[in-house]
């Protein structure tokens, strides 16, 4: 049969966010694609080195839109890094608890696009529904919504408001009960899984080389966590477990995907309870904080979607010499030819939806 | 293999200068740029550096430093008793009119759009990648902008 | 278009040495797609005249005008369809107002993902050069008429990205903006204020049944 070039976004509801996707069909089986990328091209790191250290806070803040405090505090980290900062135990643990949100946020916000992707708008509704209340929990500490700015060089902005744990506390209590509900509706339900399942494979060695981390690579069975392999915060003395499914023997489908975030989940709300358990009172902010750096240095932690490198250079001013990002996204959207070939057409929804695209740190 | 090891045979490499711990899991090395394909291919094969984290541009004024990122992540390097993955950081040296290495994208996938943007934002150029395009910035955009020579129009005064 | 231009040299379309026939002299009047059908421009001309100078002359227009604009304008500013077009943060902010804490759907708001579908778009995020040819491509794919919001600071003057090499100082330097939203990002009570002053802006502006294209 005659094959042809499909193209789909910048605007389509399958990219969620600017990016196009251009595939190759054989009537309806794809044979090749060729996704493409600039649409949301901001300069971010041109414009961190015009910008003072701490003023680079509200960039980062801003590059991903849906887990912001996460890569603020990448590049935080990168910072302390670099200038020898020592973090008060207690701002550790706050910084933990609002990654941990921020995690849980963004996992819902992906469950809430990837539903609609499969035909199921109740989906969307419910967890939209749900990542409103961790928004409401992360806006009293931070004062905002979306975009915290919490996370500081040195600690964090400010202590955490009185009752915040019992309002955390609460919440999680009912987002459990909901998880157990969702349980029923997605992971049990037939359509869900004639959707998800023996669809976007890949195998755990073939994501390693083609640069796809996170819960994406967790979906194959690969015990990895920078959390645990390249441990920062207090993440060491917390009492939890890396999650990982798999679909066969080493590969992961869309299902296997779905499910490890919402195991993901499951181990965030646990991390926070523990937290609160073992946070001891004391300042939330490094007394002496310098302004010039000089030298090099690089962090990467785990961001909801996957490995996050920040690389620093500092010639001695106050302003960064050079500021490299690594997105997760950036690589797995470019290796996306392998999984989505021999696939058909209407399963690119499916396959694009599970491994969570987020343009804003992709591009930059 | 054990991290220690592997800082051995590192040294006893060619072209490899410089080798020092910058954390308890992270090597940093020079590298010349003349063994760069056989040292990664080495890296790859026998050292289990399966995953190509990020690849740098940095501009130096007036050379530039390429940095690669390159980390194990299934656990076949094991750093002392911990359970840390091992990284390794490697730093090589171009000549500012020459800006041009091997391409490592037939080694790691994954490496296939880090070089994209490196060559897209800072002009390097790698020699033997499939597919050396702008990635991020529109065809036929003048000049390479993280370069730090790269001069555009701003209206308002630095602040 | 002329029709000649369209047919090009008969000589050379003949071929050399052949002789006219009453058939090709018929073909003459070029491809039978040209004055066959009915030509987009040609509709329009027609409308153009006959609907609406005949109706303007005969006094018909002003008429018509009257009874149908109360219940035009009820459905256009009950009813905005927004564009489904996310571009950063208030995208997600946007995406948020339709969850059903703040169900902005009952402000009449439906989402459509087509732009042939859609009368109002929603500009949320930072336009960058490589995006703009294709929101200007979004912009002219939508129907008369036709309305944009500008929602965040990006969007209105390129916000936190003023001094970025990419991005555009904002969306109105290159469409015509209705409404602008401040905020970064947008809170979602917010893009309601927006929506709800677009509708006052529809209802002011007081749309018949005659819409220029002009």
């Amino acid at each position: 049969m005659a094959e042809m070039w499909i193209s789909m976004g910048p605007q389509h509801p399958m990219t969620h966010g600017l990016w196009t996707l251009k595939v190759k069909v054989d009537g309806e089986t794809i044979v090749d694609a060729d996704p493409e990328l600039g649409y949301l091209h901001r300069s971010v790191e041109k414009m961190g080195e015009r910008r003072k250290y701490f003023m680079n806070t509200t960039l980062t803040d801003r590059l991903c839109y849906a887990s912001s405090t996460t890569w603020t505090h990448s590049y935080v980290l990168a910072v302390e890094e670099l200038m020898e900062v020592e973090v008060p135990t207690r701002a550790q643990y706050i910084r933990t608890i609002m990654l941990e949100l921020q995690r849980l946020a963004s996992h819902l916000m992906w469950a809430g696009a990837y539903m609609p992707d499969l035909g199921h708008i109740t989906g969307a509704l419910y967890f939209w529904r749900d990542r409103e209340l961790f928004l409401n929990l992360l806006e009293l500490p931070s004062g905002s919504r979306l975009l915290y700015n919490y996370m500081r060089i040195g600690g964090v902005k400010r202590d955490l408001p009185d009752g915040f744990e019992q309002k955390t506390e609460r919440i999680l209590k009912l987002f459990e009960q909901r998880l157990d509900e969702y349980a029923d509706l997605f992971e049990n339900s037939k359509i869900f899984r004639m959707r998800t399942e023996d669809v976007g494979k890949f195998t755990g060695t073939q994501a390693m080389n083609m640069g796809i981390t996170g819960p994406n690579l967790r979906g194959c069975g690969v015990k990895h966590d920078l959390r645990v392999e390249d441990t920062y915060e207090i993440y060491e003395e917390i009492d939890w477990d890396i999650c990982t499914r798999e679909a066969g023997p080493g590969y992961s489908d869309c299902f296997s995907r779905y499910m490890v975030r919402i195991d993901e989940m499951k181990e965030s709300v646990r991390i926070i309870r523990d937290c609160f358990k073992k946070m001891p009172q004391g300042p939330t902010m490094s007394s002496r904080v310098p302004v010039r750096a000089s030298g090099e240095a690089f962090r990467r932690t785990e961001d909801s979607r996957g490995e996050a490198l920040m690389y620093l250079v500092g010639d001695g001013s106050d302003r960064p010499y050079r500021w490299k990002i690594k997105s997760p996204m950036f690589t797995t959207i470019s290796a996306c030819p392998h999984y989505l070939k021999g696939y058909k057409l209407a399963d690119i929804p499916a396959i694009m939806g599970s491994i969570d695209i987020c343009i804003g740190e992709t591009d930059k | 293999m054990n991290f220690k090891d592997l800082q051995k045979e590192l040294k006893a490499i060619k072209g490899v200068s410089n080798l020092s711990l910058i954390r308890q899991n992270v090597i940093k090395i020079d590298l010349e740029k003349s063994v760069s394909k056989a040292f990664f291919t080495k890296l790859k094969e026998d050292f289990y550096f399966e995953h190509c984290s990020l690849i740098t541009a940095v501009d130096n004024q007036p050379d530039f430093e390429l940095v690669y990122h390159l980390s194990c992540l299934s656990g076949e390097l094991t750093v002392d008793d911990t359970k840390m993955s091992a990284m390794i950081e490697v730093h090589i040296h171009l000549k500012r009119d020459s800006p041009s290495i091997d391409s490592v994208s037939d080694l790691w996938f994954g490496a296939n759009w880090h070089e994209r943007e490196a060559f897209d934002l800072m002009g390097i150029y790698f020699v033997g990648h499939p597919d050396l395009r702008r990635v991020l910035l529109p065809e036929g955009f003048a000049g390479h902008p993280l370069r730090k020579d790269y001069v555009y129009e701003i209206h308002e005064e630095e602040w | 278009m002329s029709a000649k231009g369209i047919r090009g040299n008969p000589e050379l379309r003949r071929g050399l040495g052949s002789k006219t026939t009453d058939r090709e002299k018929i073909m003459e009047d070029g491809p039978a797609g040209d004055w066959l059908a009915l030509r987009s421009d040609q509709l329009l001309n027609w409308i153009d005249d006959a609907v609406y100078n005949a109706s303007e002359a005969t006094g018909m227009r002003e008429v018509v005008d009257r009874v149908t604009r109360p219940i035009f304008n009820f459905a256009q500013r009950f009813s905005p369809h927004p564009l489904h077009f996310g571009i950063m943060c208030c995208a997600i902010e946007m995406g948020q107002a339709s969850a059903p804490d703040h169900d902005i759907d009952r402000l009449g708001l439906v989402y459509r993902s087509s732009p042939r579908q859609c009368d109002v778009l929603i500009v949320n995020g930072p336009v960058c050069e490589k995006l703009r040819p294709k929101l200007k491509t979004l912009y002219e794919q939508m129907p008369e008429p036709k309305w944009v919001i500008a929602m965040g600071e990006c969007a209105i003057s390129g916000g936190p990205y003023w001094d970025s090499y990419s991005v555009v100082a904002g969306a109105d330097t290159f469409m015509p903006v209705d409404v602008y939203i401040p905020g970064c990002p947008v809170r979602p009570e917010a893009l309601m204020h927006g929506f709800l002053t677009l509708q006052k802006k529809i209802r002011e502006k007081e749309p018949g049944m005659f819409l220029r294209r002009d």
